[in-house]
């Protein structure tokens, strides 16, 4: 039999020969990357390899699995990579090496958190899946993506540092890392629980911990953010499902964020943060339909089927999404609503494309968010929430205001005369949108593709003719209801304070106090250990040296430590003021973070 | 262009109305199953889509305006 093969791994080891190759070869072995996992994917599916778990190697003592395989880690991982291959394609005419790796490292990472099955394999690939992600902000290479990615990997840090925690507690009390859905109740004995339930919602931006993704996706290069729109976030649902189905706080969380992604989306200007709400918005819906999974029950695997299902669909129409107006961005360099209007004329393509994509987030019959986002408002009507069904099929009509018709009709007519030039994207560009297009209409013309890759088995039609009704009914009465107001929907010169005010404010405050009042202090030591230094005077040296050195050299063979060199000292102390503080906040970390992983991991081992 | 968009309003009209039909139909076959109360009024869908859109455009508006707006280089000035 053939050994099986990691999905994560060729995108990870491949990866590295990219900077090797240029031109058309690169872009040939760039597409051939995805592909090849694509078909590992439908290798393992046939049991080619035989039934899982894969791959499991011991280390330090404990029994690790980088390859675990079932219907659900599939589904995840057949949605990231067919993502992949199309995002990849988007991207083909980036020159710049590095924006490829960190992409690829990106998403093998994903893949890895996907076939993990322990604790331990989850965390390395949740860091490595963390730094990547935050190299494709960097490389927008403006000050604001730095600040944006900054934060970005402050927050993430401290998800992971939770995650770690969590996972040490829990191995101290089961004695086991397996990753299996974890014990959930009231009480500090659940404390290794609640710490990793809050490194997965961190991830999956539930408010008020969601604030970095709609403040770092729209910083991000224009192929970077469409990476970025897909893993992170449906990785956590992932995670979620696996390790925290049923859990009843999860239900109110995912209503209430599918409503502040649309209220926030109201007042956005800029085009990409618009989307990177509903990202939150529609991620709601999982993490609700994860919050009603409860096992056993028809209710609870409609619900797990429904929060997996609109993880894949979502992860297709967002991706197009942010691909229609990265494509607005690329041509015109302009990303804020108030800048744009009256371009359809030049773009005509690309509006159409987009809006294949805004009806399937907005959940049109035909389109992949009807046949899946009507799953999980089902499950919450099997389940008897009321309120909870009312708030999701409001945050459909936001969703439909918003991509649907504010956005498009902001970016590409609102004015009488275009504000700009502007022209089709690149081909590859347009090619990628075409098939990411294609996809989002195929499942929602033919979902029985999609729900024969669910978890558990699927007993729901969803073109029942009230469902078909219901949902148009809502939908043009939303559009009748947005003409009649769209006066009020014209973007404002503003921007919108988020729950990342709670830090990057007193954050400010904490590196002013750093640099004012602290390096004062600093400043202040420092010229007096100059001065007594001084005081010595240049006559002392030859003293110490005769009198002291000398001697002791003589009989013992030391001299005195380098140490006391101290107009070295003193130029070392220059040079680093000299550097700006921020990066020197990164290193502390880094090596704080590092002494906490070995901390840990020397009280596991005793 | 003028007749154009009379057109598209006139499919809008049309659209509407058949939505509103289609629902009032499904009703009277009892082709639905439904799980609440408001799921038996033949427009729910209709009247919710329509004032909710309202209601969300006003609200968050009204919460922007006094609170969470700000002038875009807020967080270099604080």
């Amino acid at each position: 039999m053939i050994e099986w093969l990691h999905p994560g791994l060729i995108f990870l080891l491949g990866a590295l020969l990219i900077p090797v190759l240029k031109g058309k070869g690169r872009q040939v072995y760039l597409l051939l990357l995805p592909a090849v996992a694509f078909i590992d994917l439908i290798l393992i599916s046939k049991g080619v390899f035989g039934t899982g778990p894969f791959w499991q190697l011991s280390f330090m003592g404990y029994e690790l699995t980088l390859g675990r395989v079932d219907r659900l880690s599939m589904v995840f991982a057949y949605v990231f990579v067919i993502a992949s291959f199309c995002m990849t394609i988007y991207a083909l005419h980036v020159s710049e090496t590095g924006q490829h790796l960190a992409a690829f490292f990106y998403v093998g990472s994903t893949l890895g958190v996907v076939f993990a099955g322990d604790l331990f394999t989850l965390f390395f690939f949740w860091e490595v899946m963390a730094w990547s992600s935050m190299l494709l902000i960097w490389y927008r290479k403006t000050k604001a993506a730095y600040g944006a990615g900054f934060r970005f990997i402050m927050v993430h840090m401290f998800g992971g540092i939770c995650l770690l925690a969590g996972v040490v507690l829990q191995l101290q009390a089961t004695g086991s890392i397996a990753f299996e859905s974890f014990e959930w109740g009231l009480g500090s004995e659940y404390l290794a629980s609640y710490l990793i339930f809050l490194a997965f919602i961190i991830n999956a931006a539930v408010p008020p911990l969601g604030a970095w993704l709609a403040d770092a996706y729209p910083e991000a290069t224009v192929t970077g953010a469409v990476f970025l729109t897909a893993f992170t976030t449906k990785s956590a649902i992932y995670v979620l499902i696996r390790g925290f189905p049923g859990v009843e706080v999860l239900i109110w969380l995912g209503a209430i964020m599918a409503l502040y992604g649309v209220v926030f989306a109201v007042l956005e200007n800029d085009i990409r943060r618009l989307l990177a709400y509903h990202i939150i918005s529609q991620v709601g819906y999982m993490v609700c339909g994860v919050g009603m999974g409860v096992f056993g029950t028809a209710a609870g695997e409609m619900a797990i089927n429904g929060a997996a299902a609109h993880a894949f669909c979502h992860i297709l129409y967002k991706a197009l999404l942010f691909m229609g107006m990265g494509a607005i961005i690329e041509v015109t360099g302009r990303s804020k609503l108030t800048e744009l209007g009256g371009i359809y004329k030049y773009m005509p393509i690309t509006f159409w494309l987009y809006m294949i994509g805004a009806f399937s987030i907005s959940g049109f019959p035909l389109f992949n968010g009807f046949v899946s986002k009507t799953m999980v408002v089902t499950a919450s009507a099997m389940w008897h929430y009321s309120i909870i069904w009312l708030m999701l099929e409001g945050a459909s009509i936001g969703t439909f205001l918003h991509t649907g018709l504010k956005l498009p009709w902001g970016a590409w007519f609102a004015r009488k005369e275009p504000v700009c030039e502007a022209r089709e994207p690149p081909k590859n560009m347009l090619a990628a949108m075409g098939i990411t297009a294609f996809l989002c209409t195929l499942l929602g013309v033919y979902p029985k593709i999609l729900y024969n890759m669910l978890p558990y088995p699927v007993d729901y039609v969803p073109y029942a003719a009230g469902h078909v009704v219901a949902m148009s009914q809502l939908l043009l009465f939303t559009f009748v209801a947005f003409w009649l107001l769209k006066g009020m929907l014209h973007g404002t010169p503003t921007i919108t304070l988020d729950t990342d005010w709670f830090y990057r404010i007193p954050g400010k405050r904490v590196i002013w106090f750093c640099e004012k009042p602290l390096m004062a202090f600093a400043n202040y030591v420092d010229r007096n250990v100059m001065r007594m230094a001084g005081f010595f005077g240049n006559d002392f040296w030859p003293l110490v040296v005769t009198y002291v050195e000398n001697p002791l050299d003589k009989a013992f063979h030391v001299r005195l430590p380098e140490l006391l060199n101290f107009k070295e000292i003193h130029d070392k102390i220059k040079q680093i003021k000299d550097r700006e503080l921020s990066y020197n906040l990164l290193y502390i970390l880094l090596a704080m973070f590092v002494l906490l992983v070995y901390i840990l991991f020397t009280v596991v081992v005793e | 262009m003028e007749i154009k968009m009379r057109h598209l309003f006139l499919m809008l009209y049309v659209s509407l109305a058949a939505s509103v039909l289609a629902g009032i139909l499904v009703y009277h076959l009892h082709l639905l199953h439904p799980h609440f109360w408001w799921e038996k009024l033949p427009v729910f869908s209709a009247i919710y889509g329509f004032i909710g859109c309202i209601i969300i455009i006003v609200a968050s508006k009204a919460l922007g305006h006094h609170w969470l707006q700000k002038e875009e280089d807020y967080y270099e000035k604080h």
